[in-house]
Parts: C-alpha cells; sequence; structure tokens
C-alpha cells in the first residue's frame, strides 16, 4: 500500500508546492511512491484520508488553528513545508509592528471585516515531524525528506550553518564582495544557492539551534553595517525564532 | 646538490605551450589557478592563459583533487548489496600552480590516509596525480608559511617553477615529472648557473619574507599546547566570538575529518553511500544518539582544533599539521582562528605567568600502514530476533558469504540498513559462537529504529569487526570483575562468555551488573541463571523499582555493589561498561578498594563512524576510539580528559 498524501496551505504563497508541481520527470517516481488524495495546485480531488500531511504557509489567524488540529488527527506525519511553515518566514515580519496598523495597511477600510495575530510556524500551533526548510524549499531537499520519511527514518536536516556549504562550493565570501550575508547562522541544507549565484544568505531556512547572534552582529557592524541595520538584517526571517527566545 | 642537476628551463611562451599540449590530450585532467572574482581557485584549465601563477593563495587547497568535497564511496542496490565505487575511470589530475605549503599540506595528507589503514579512495587519485608547483611570487597577507618552514619546499613535488622575468625554471623532482616534460614540452633547455643561482635567490627571499609570525620559535608549539590544556579561561575567551561556522577547518588544506551518509534513490531500491568534508568546530561533531556531546561548547571546539593540528598529529606522526597558509585566519569573519595571534597570546600568557617551555622531543614515530580500507559492508541475514526490553532487542546475524565474523571479545562492528546509514555496535555473543554473531541494539535513532523493524531473514550490511577488543590471553589466570551498567553489558557479555567457555583458563569470575529498572534488566534469564552457578559470582541491582515490578535483589546504583564483594585487588582485573557518566563512579570506588590503575579496563562509546581512524567523530584527545578502543586499559587513558 502506498502512503496516501495530502499538501495543505495556509498564510503563504504556494511556491513550495509549485516546486512540487515542478519536479518534472522525478514527479513520476513520486508518484510511484507515494498517491496523493489532495493538492489544490494541482489536482480538484480531495481526500481527508491520508498518512502523510505536507503543510505550506504560517498561522496568521486564531480560526486557522482549528483546520491545523484536524490536519494533525488525520495524518501521521506532519511535515511543515517552506520558510513560512518551517519557521514563520517573511510573514513574521509583521510581528515587529502594531497589528491594527497592520490590517489596515492591508485592507485599508475594510480592516475591521478581517482578524490577525503574530505570524507563527507551523510548529507554534500543532507538533510536527519533519521540516523541509527553504524560501522556497528546494526540491532536492523535498525528495531528501520525502525518502526518508518514506524508509522510517527522520530526515538528517544540518544543525550547521551555510557557511559549510559556502566553503565546499569555493564561494568567495559575500563579505569579500561587500554583501552582508546571514549564511554564519542560518541553518545550511540548500547548499548555499543564493551565494553560489552571486548574492548573500538572507536567512530563509531560520537559525541553527545554537546560533551565535552576538558575534554575527558584531560582524555585520564590523563590515560597515550600523547596529539598527545589523539587527535588521534578523527580522526578516528570524522574526518568529528571534523572538521566542 | 640534486637541484641543480635536475633545473630546466623553458621560456614563458614554451610553457604555454607545454600547458596547452597537456590540456590538448583528453587523457589528462588538467587543473591550474586561476582567478574567481576578487579571489583565485584551483579549476579546469582551457587554457594556459587562463592560469594566474602569480596568486597569493586559493580560496580551497589543492586537496580537493584527492580528498572531494563531496564523494561517493559505495553504492548499493538491496537485492545485491553493497558495491565500492570504481575509480578506474578517473583521469589523472595534472595539478599546476600549487605552492610550498599546500605540497607539504599535501605530504602530511598522505600520511594521514595510509597510517594503519589505507584510504583507496584518496590513494586512487592521489598516486595518479601529477604535481606542478611554484614558488610564491605574492604572499597572501595572513600568510606565515615561513615561520612554519613551509613557504619553500624542496621535495613533494614532481616540477617546481620559479617564475625568473621571461621564463620559468622547472626543478625536476620525480620521473613522473621527468617524463611528463619530455613528452610534452618543446625548447627545453638545461638551466645555466646563472638561473640556478637567480631560483636560489628568490628562494631565499621567500623564505625570509612573512606577513605574520611568532613571537618564538614553532618548535614549542606542541609543549605549549600542553601546558595550556586546562586554562579554560583562555580558550573560552578567545572562542568567544565562534560562530561555529567550521570555516577554519573547512578551508584547511590538512584537516581531513568527513562525515558519511546514505542516499537513497526514490525507487528506494538502490542508493550511494557517500562521504562529505566535516568540521571539528561544528556543534554536533562529536555529539552521539542519545544525545549526548562530548565537546559541547565553543570553547572545548576551539581547543580541540589547536590540539589537533598542535599536538595529536605532532604526537602520532612527529609535524605540527599546519602549515602557515593562513587560509582559516583569512575565512574567519570574527577574525578568532588565526593561529599567529593565538600562539602570540599563547607565548605571551606563559611569560608572563611564568610557565617554562621547551621544545618538544620529536616523537619515534613508526607509522603503520597495512590493509586497503574496504568501505562496502558484507551482507548478513537477520537469523534471530529476540525482543528483550521495550527498546532493546537482540539480533543474531549470519554472514552471507559463510565466512566466520572473526572477532575479539570487545570488538565492535558498523551495521548498514539500506538508505537509511550506519551505526556502530558492539558484538555480544562469544567469539567461541562461531556460525553467527549476536549484537543487542537499542532503539535511539535513525539506524536502530529501523533495525528493530526487520524481521528474521531480512538482510543488514556489516563492516568490521573493528578495534582494539579485550586481551582475553593477558587476562588468564587473573580473577576477573566485571563491572556493567545498563546496555554496558552488551560488549562486556562477549568476554565474559567467553571467559565462561573457558572457565578453567581464569580464577574467580564476578559479574556486578545494574539498570534503571527491573524491566530494562538486558539477557534476563540467562544474567540471572548466573545465581544458580557455583563458578560465578554475580549480583544485580536496579536504581529504583517502580511500585508495580518486582524486584527482590539490591536497589541502588551499580557503585553499592562493590563493597558487597570481597575480592583480592593484585590478582583481580575489572572490567568496566557503562553510561559515560557510571566511569568516574565506578573508577574512584575500585580505587578506593585499591585496585591498581592498570588493572580496570573499560570500554568506550562514541561516534564512531569510519571505524577506521580516519573520519575524527570519536576522536577522545589524541586517541581514536574507533581504532585505539573502544577497550582501553585506565592507565593509559586516566590523564586523557576528554575519555571518562
Amino acid at each position: 500500500m502506498k502512503p496516501k498524501v495530502a499538501f495543505f496551505d495556509f498564510a503563504g504563497c504556494e511556491g513550495d508546492q509549485l516546486q512540487i508541481a515542478n519536479l518534472e520527470e522525478e514527479i513520476l517516481d513520486l508518484l510511484g511512491q507515494v498517491e496523493v488524495v489532495s493538492f489544490r495546485e494541482v489536482m480538484k480531488e480531495h481526500s481527508d484520508d491520508y498518512d502523510i500531511a505536507f503543510i505550506e504557509g504560517s498561522c496568521t489567524r486564531l480560526q486557522d488553528e482549528e483546520r491545523l488540529k484536524q490536519i494533525r488527527k488525520n495524518a501521521s506525519i506532519v511535515v511543515a513545508i517552506g520558510s513560512c511553515a518551517t519557521i514563520g518566514g517573511i510573514n513574521s515580519l509583521k510581528n515587529y509592528q502594531n497589528l491594527d496598523d497592520v490590517k489596515k495597511t492591508v485592507y485599508g477600510d475594510k480592516a475591521n471585516l478581517f482578524d490577525t495575530y503574530p505570524a507563527r510556524p507551523i510548529d507554534a500551533v500543532i507538533p510536527v515531524d519533519a521540516y523541509v526548510h527553504g524560501c522556497p524549499m528546494t526540491k532536492d531537499e523535498f525528495l531528501h525528506v520525502v525518502k526518508s520519511l518514506l524508509l522510517g527514518k527522520k530526515p538528517e536536516i544540518p544543525n550547521y550553518p551555510v557557511c559549510v556549504e559556502c566553503k565546499k562550493n569555493e564561494n568567495v565570501c559575500a563579505f569579500e564582495r561587500g554583501e552582508f550575508c546571514v549564511g554564519p547562522v542560518t541553518r545550511a541544507g540548500c547548499n548555499s544557492c543564493c551565494v553560489n549565484e552571486g548574492t548573500k544568505c538572507w536567512g530563509c531556512r531560520g537559525m541553527v539551534d545554537n546560533p551565535n547572534e552576538n558575534s554575527q552582529k558584531e560582524v555585520l557592524v564590523k563590515y560597515g553595517l550600523s547596529v539598527d541595520d545589523a539587527i535588521g538584517k534578523f527580522k526578516l526571517y528570524f522574526g518568529w525564532q528571534g523572538k521566542k527566545k | 646538490m640534486g637541484e641543480a642537476k635536475n633545473m630546466h628551463i623553458l621560456s614563458k611562451e614554451d610553457f604555454s605551450e607545454f600547458i596547452n599540449s597537456l590540456i590538448a590530450d583528453n587523457s589528462l585532467n588538467v587543473v591550474g589557478v586561476k582567478s574567481k572574482g576578487t579571489k583565485f581557485a584551483f579549476g579546469p584549465l582551457e587554457s594556459a592563459d587562463q592560469l594566474r601563477l602569480d596568486y597569493d593563495v586559493t580560496l580551497l587547497p589543492p586537496k580537493k583533487y584527492f580528498f572531494p568535497q563531496r564523494e561517493t564511496l559505495v553504492t548499493y542496490d538491496v537485492a545485491s548489496g553493497y558495491q565500492n565505487k570504481s575509480l578506474a575511470d578517473t583521469k589523472p589530475n595534472i595539478i599546476v600552480g600549487v605552492h610550498p605549503y599546500d605540497i607539504m599540506a599535501i605530504l602530511h595528507m598522505d600520511e594521514i590516509f595510509c597510517e594503519t589503514k589505507s584510504d583507496p579512495n584518496y590513494l586512487a587519485r592521489r598516486n595518479s596525480s601529477v604535481i606542478i608547483g611554484v614558488n610564491i611570487q605574492k604572499m597572501s597577507e595572513s600568510c606565515f608559511a615561513s615561520s612554519m618552514g613551509c613557504a619553500t619546499i624542496d621535495y613533494g613535488y614532481d616540477l617546481m617553477l620559479t617564475d625568473l622575468g621571461n621564463k620559468y625554471a622547472i626543478d625536476v623532482g620525480s620521473h613522473k615529472g621527468a617524463d611528463l616534460l619530455n613528452k610534452y614540452s618543446k625548447n627545453v633547455k638545461k638551466a645555466l648557473a646563472s638561473d640556478i643561482q637567480s631560483v636560489g635567490k628568490k628562494k631565499q627571499e621567500i623564505m625570509n619574507k612573512t606577513q605574520q609570525e611568532f613571537s618564538f620559535s614553532s618548535e614549542l608549539i606542541p609543549e605549549m599546547l600542553g601546558k595550556f590544556y586546562e586554562k579554560t579561561n583562555f580558550w573560552e575567551d578567545h572562542s568567544e566570538e565562534c560562530l561555529s561556522c567550521g570555516s577554519c577547518v573547512l578551508v584547511c588544506p590538512t584537516c581531513y575529518c568527513f562525515d558519511i551518509m546514505d542516499n537513497p534513490a526514490l525507487s528506494l531500491k538502490t542508493g550511494e553511500r557517500g562521504r562529505t568534508w566535516d568540521g571539528c568546530l561544528l556543534e554536533d561533531f562529536a555529539k552521539i544518539s542519545s544525545g549526548e556531546n562530548f565537546r559541547n561548547t565553543k570553547a572545548t571546539r576551539y581547543r580541540h582544533r589547536y590540539f589537533k593540528k598542535g599536538k595529536y598529529l605532532f604526537d602520532r606522526f612527529g609535524f605540527v599539521s599546519c602549515v602557515g597558509c593562513g587560509r582559516c585566519s583569512s575565512n574567519c569573519l570574527p577574525d578568532i582562528a588565526n593561529p599567529v595571534n593565538l600562539f602570540n597570546d599563547m607565548y605571551a600568557e606563559s611569560l608572563k605567568i611564568g610557565i617554562q617551555i621547551d621544545p618538544a622531543t620529536v616523537p619515534d614515530v613508526k607509522i603503520k600502514s597495512g590493509d586497503v580500507i574496504d568501505y562496502a559492508p558484507k551482507i548478513a541475514t537477520i537469523v534471530k530476533k529476540v525482543p528483550m526490553t521495550a527498546n532493546e532487542t537482540m539480533f543474531e546475524l549470519k554472514l552471507d558469504d559463510g565466512s566466520e565474523l572473526g572477532h575479539e571479545p570487545g570488538q565492535f562492528v558498523q551495521v548498514s540498513v539500506f538508505g537509511v546509514g550506519e551505526a556502530p555496535f558492539g558484538v555480544s555473543s562469544s567469539p567461541t559462537k562461531k556460525d553467527t554473531f549476536e549484537l543487542c541494539i537499542r532503539k535511539l535513532g535513525n539506524v536502530t529504529s529501523k533495525i528493530h523493524t526487520l524481521q528474521e531473514g531480512d538482510k543488514v550490511g556489516i563492516r568490521g569487526p573493528f578495534g582494539n577488543g579485550f586481551n582475553a590471553e593477558l587476562l588468564k589466570g587473573k580473577d576477573l570483575l566485571f563491572v556493567a551498567g545498563g546496555l554496558g553489558i552488551v560488549p562486556l557479555r562477549s568476554l565474559f562468555n567467553y571467559v565462561l567457555d573457558n572457565r578453567s583458563d581464569y580464577g574467580r569470575v564476578i559479574l556486578l551488573y545494574g539498570c534503571k529498572e527491573p524491566r530494562e534488566l538486558l539477557f534476563g534469564d540467562e544474567i540471572l541463571s548466573l545465581e544458580d552457578r557455583k563458578d560465578v559470582e554475580f549480583k544485580s541491582t536496579v536504581d529504583r523499582c517502580p511500585e508495580n515490578e518486582v524486584w527482590t535483589r539490591n536497589v541502588g546504583v551499580i557503585t553499592t555493589l562493590i563493597p558487597q564483594v570481597d575480592f583480592d585487588p593484585q590478582k583481580t582485573y575489572a572490567i568496566v561498561c557503562g553510561p559515560p557518566i557510571m566511569y568516574k563512579f565506578v573508577i574512584r570506588d575500585l580505587k578506593s578498594q585499591n585496585v591498581p590503575d592498570d588493572h580496570i579496563i573499560v570500554s568506550l562509546e562514541r561516534r564512531m563512524k569510519c571505524g577506521v581512524g580516519k573520519c575524527g567523530h570519536c576522536q577522545i584527545n589524541q586517541l581514536y576510539v574507533c581504532k585505539d578502543g573502544p577497550v582501553f586499559n585506565y592507565s593509559k587513558i586516566k590523564g586523557i580528559p576528554e575519555a571518562l
């Protein structure tokens, strides 16, 4: 019996599900291993009978918690996919602002019609069994996690910073190119893809378990960033993780 | 001098022709130093014009051609097992533009990868490679190769270039180099005395040039480190800003630690097992699946790096394994990885507090190189699966090729589960049991959890046996006191049962066994039946007994059993195995009973990964648990702080 899988989305851009839809030839191999019973982005059928639930997006409203809890009840394995689901993602940027102002900015005079609360990752609401980090997640890591789960294995997700992959890929350090990078505190696993392309790490995979945040900020300042801007570097993706501490 | 005889001259045009004709030969993989942004890197050459022999330092050292960042070691097919990845079609690398310090680093790596057991992948690539060195024309800002005596070198290369304006002087260092020059170059001339003199002068200039230097002789490093191990504040102060990013070790030309990982294909039926660079500065490097991290602070990891380079490798091989390339310092964002700064601080501190440091005596090194490492596991079948407790199961295994495991009591094996990975387990059966062997496995991590789902008839992979076991011969005629805590009974059982099978060879046999609660007792019936044996003295204990369980024997930690047995410390050897926390207390109590240090034998658990003393994960100070242990005589490790 192939395990039944379902995909769900909350507050996010659906870019992670798009990565799956874009798996191309590998999607056929994947479909040889699992049966997809619900995937709004690519099919119209839906079933509540599934073993593995992949959840994209962060939870930004109290009423979404109920839906998450229902998914948790139905699924034996819950996987958070993409930064919004795994670490709160850029949705957490709003957590630094007054939520009434945020609503007004987005919905104008209809603001009262909408609820919101601080954005949070899925595991702030329900237990999560596995994570596919990234904004968007990469196809390779998604497949790595799926294969691990099919083998009954906890996926190995690095607990070291992006610098490790950057060094292996022999990149010129982003700081040497005048960029301000948060790779030294960001969880690896992306194969340092952004730096490979000549830019810097933005931190989309969230921080490692024990980041040396002070040292990272000092480095940013040493290389010429103002203290405020250095702190700002931690807000783009680390909003939820940073506040939790 | 050898140099004079083998020195040749090529004009720069002819040198370019030489490189281009190498490139034109498709059977060769010609790589060299090219620019990369504002930096330099070794990469494939398409034309001699790309060569930048005026570079200061490359981002990564050329070791990546022998020990690549990522490589496949074995492939597997669930139907047919594991197979070493063939390197037969690997093209020889011609590496152009290697600086002397990187040549010295390669020589260090050669010894490390050949010690005890040699690494086939490293050697295959290394032996087919040709190294064309170049004397430094521009020294990088962080270079301290002169301080390490590696700014120039007289050996270790096949060809060595020196830029003499419109021509290169080429020193031929090997037959391989001479053949290459003969076959691919034109218009090679013998060097004139004046050319030889110019090269000598250039080398002298480089040797005298320093960007950074020690305020003391580098010969003091091993001894000085030895005196600073315990100075916790010194290490904490210097590592405060460490990001644990591993950059310093990943760019190092002499670092060789690696991790091993499985990558199954989506079919889950086939896949690969590969290795990738790892680093002792990374947080989880010494963590085992029970969650215990044997180097869990920035300061201990930071200290380990300096000790590994400056003391442990010196003690093992007779060289400080740093060549002064300066990559670690230029790649450290908080700028704390510069060995020059650290050692100069250390030297200043030692002067301040008045520590006398003498140059270390170079150890008498006898490097044994033996078998080639076989990374491909043999296939074994689970012939019996016996659940022991809620979390522990005994597996009886038989090798499919019909061979015996051939282990000594106390040795361990690496067990592979297709696609999931590999983990080390002490063999729990005695070698007197010939056809099969037993493992008792606790469900903890990925491999152990998966093994528990396997059934009789299922296949696993086996490498080993590895390490030093208990020396059953040496213990003959002695009284034996076994002290086992929890899972520690597993490796001890291999010796214990061996002793019972050869009972008349040994004196008294005492077993003290403790676990947390009665339901965690391993080998329950077998163990408790010992109470009926006249030739074995057996006592057991539990830390606590919950109300719903029954236990009529001792309650208390394992050490409470020691005073309950009367033994002659001079005639008795204590054999101890248990959770990491247990050793300290058991050894303390044994010593208070006057058991001499060399009568205490322990078996240690670490994160054994490669099993053959290379990958670095199980290292405790200078020792590799997988190779030097897991069984150690206490007298040999009592001075080793990371051991117990």
